[in-house]
């Protein structure tokens, strides 16, 4: 009776986890089937599954330097990565300066300003971006990489301060005490006491920060036209929506897009599931 | 006496670039949104009150975008949450395999939605998507069917495909939330003569409810805000449109700033109804007794 039920269970478990695997991988999979599938191929219009003699062409294409598509394509992906790298150098230190007096220390209005940055992750990017525009566009700081990196931080920095805080908020208040009473001043205590137990949230914060970087678009679309700044998922939906009829292109082009996420989600995944929750809750 | 300042001190980068770039532009956004203001006719601004707005409301496309909006926020919201929980059980197995589907279960998550909408853009297209091949193979249909060019199945798709990205989130914190309640509750439960069952919606289920509140808030504010996805998968201003999307539209392509902003006010008051329940589910405890 008992090993009836491990069977029926096992069975069941296996097939559930076949169902999800293909749920969640499904759409990457057959995205890279079709990066492979000559050209040829695809407009003949089979009711084939595999390509009969995959090609590596469009990856070619797209990291070589004769086409320009690839030139437009790699210009994307360093412009990612430098807005990327840049968000962070100047976002996680801007982040942890909030979050450690909003959890740590008292002073006049805190419980407000919580709430004002709980609040503002509902508001959306668009109701900003009208004005923000018109202003860039006066100063002449549309396609600036630093102008728009600071969008880009404003963008992310509700959510980052919130994770640190919650983290911030589990830390025992004794810990800080004995750098007070040998006259410490609050800053120095921050970082010789606190900075080295929140590593790990701190690493966490780093990550998702790259990540919701990496995958902006809206921001970048308004206020980054041109093809010295415009990041690669603009680059990758152009090659979507403007007459570009090489669909096997399309899909390298998206497939090289989320290797560097792709490749974070998987080695860093606990740090990511840690970042998740803590975001997610009060602490 | 600097004791008492530090904090500020520390406070002011970030705020200053609050301050500047999100709500100042906020407050501009509103002042636009009472103006006549075309790019196409320059000289011609002035202030009209809530005439945008009452533009809006009588503007047949306005409904239609708010019934899309409306479609697609409670489809992911329903499809996060039951598809959600469902991982989330498969997640909470003790297997060996735990490490690896975790890292599956987070890849969704992570990816650019705007490519997200690429993908899936092939697993849908008549001619050379995934369903249609495996469909016609199967003899269920033996013509490809038009899954991106008729209304509602669009829009059921863009909900799947932001679904797809909200679920990992949504099992993550459900998962920690199951992995928090003490076993001595389930054991009590067991004790009584519960079933399983029973101790799942009894016990189990009520515990995770203000985790899934979160969830679910963060999720519909996602949801409402839904841009990428539609874009990807079928252009801009196609049957698919959306608020948000109508509002990129009257803004970058008409140049009608005012109007573009009175939409894009009508938005955020929906999102920040959304915002205040999402801090009143924050504030709530469990409590396990």
């Amino acid at each position: 009776m008992r090993k009836k039920k491990t069977i029926l269970f096992g069975t069941l478990y296996s097939l559930a986890v076949l169902v999800f695997v293909l749920f969640a991988l499904g759409p990457i999979l057959w995205s890279f089937i079709m990066s492979i599938t000559p050209q040829t191929e695809l407009v003949g219009n089979t009711t084939r599954l595999m390509p009969v003699s995959p090609t590596f062409d469009n990856y070619r294409k797209l990291l070589s330097n004769v086409d320009q598509q690839g030139e437009l394509f790699r210009n994307g992906m360093l412009n990612s990565l430098k807005a990327a790298v840049v968000s962070l150098i100047i976002g996680i230190p801007i982040s942890v300066l909030c979050a450690y007096p909003m959890s740590r220390l008292k002073f006049r209005g805190s419980g407000f300003v919580r709430n004002i940055l709980l609040f503002t992750m509902a508001i959306p990017v668009f109701a900003t971006i009208i004005p923000l525009y018109r202003m860039y566009a006066n100063m002449d700081l549309l396609d600036n990489l630093v102008a728009l990196i600071m969008v880009y931080i404003t963008s992310f920095l509700p959510l980052s301060v919130w994770l640190l805080i919650s983290y911030f908020d589990t830390l025992p208040k004794e810990l800080e005490e004995a750098a007070y009473v040998d006259g410490c001043s609050q800053f120095r205590t921050m970082l010789s006491i606190i900075m080295p137990v929140s590593y790990p949230i701190i690493f966490a914060d780093t990550l998702i920060v790259f990540l919701t970087t990496w995958n902006q678009f809206q921001i970048p679309l308004i206020l980054a036209p041109s093809k010295m700044t415009k990041p690669i998922a603009v680059v990758v939906s152009e090659f979507v929506t403007k007459s570009s009829v090489d669909y096997g292109l399309m899909n390298a082009g998206g497939i090289l897009a989320i290797i560097p996420p792709a490749i974070i989600a998987i080695i860093f995944r606990k740090f990511l599931m840690k970042g998740i929750v803590g975001g997610a809750t009060k602490g | 006496m600097k004791r008492k300042l530090t904090p500020y001190i520390m406070l002011a980068p970030g705020t200053i670039l609050m301050l500047v770039l999100v709500f100042y532009p906020i407050l501009r956004t509103f002042l636009y949104s009472l103006q006549r203001m075309k790019l196409t006719e320059p000289g011609n601004t002035k202030f009209i009150g809530l005439q945008n707005y009452i533009m809006i409301f009588k503007d047949p496309d306005f409904w239609y975008a708010l019934s899309n909006s409306a479609v697609i926020l409670v489809s992911v919201v329903l499809f996060t949450a039951v598809v959600g929980m469902l991982i989330a059980l498969l997640l909470n197995v003790d297997t060996k395999i735990k490490g690896v589907l975790m890292a599956v279960a987070i890849i969704p998550w992570s990816l650019p939605p705007i490519v997200n909408g690429v993908m899936w853009r092939w697993i849908f297209h008549p001619s050379y998507g995934l369903m249609n091949r495996v469909l016609i193979n199967l003899y269920v249909i033996s013509e490809p069917v038009q899954w991106l060019s008729e209304r509602w199945s669009v829009i059921l798709i863009v909900a799947l495909v932001v679904a797809w990205r909200c679920i990992p989130f949504c099992s993550i914190v459900i998962l920690s939330a199951m992995q928090s309640i003490p076993t001595q509750v389930y054991e009590s439960a067991c004790i009584d003569g519960s079933n399983n069952f029973q101790t799942f919606k009894r016990i189990t289920l009520p515990l995770l409810m203000p985790s899934l509140g979160i969830v679910l808030t963060s999720t519909s504010i996602t949801a409402i805000n839904v841009f990428d996805e539609i874009v990807s998968l079928s252009g801009y201003g196609d049957v698919s449109k959306t608020l948000m999307l109508q509002a990129y539209l009257k803004t970058f392509s008409f140049l009608d700033y005012g109007l573009g902003s009175a939409m894009t006010y009508i938005i955020m008051v929906v999102a920040g109804v959304l915002g205040l329940i999402y801090i009143r589910n924050v504030y709530k405890e469990v409590d396990y007794i």
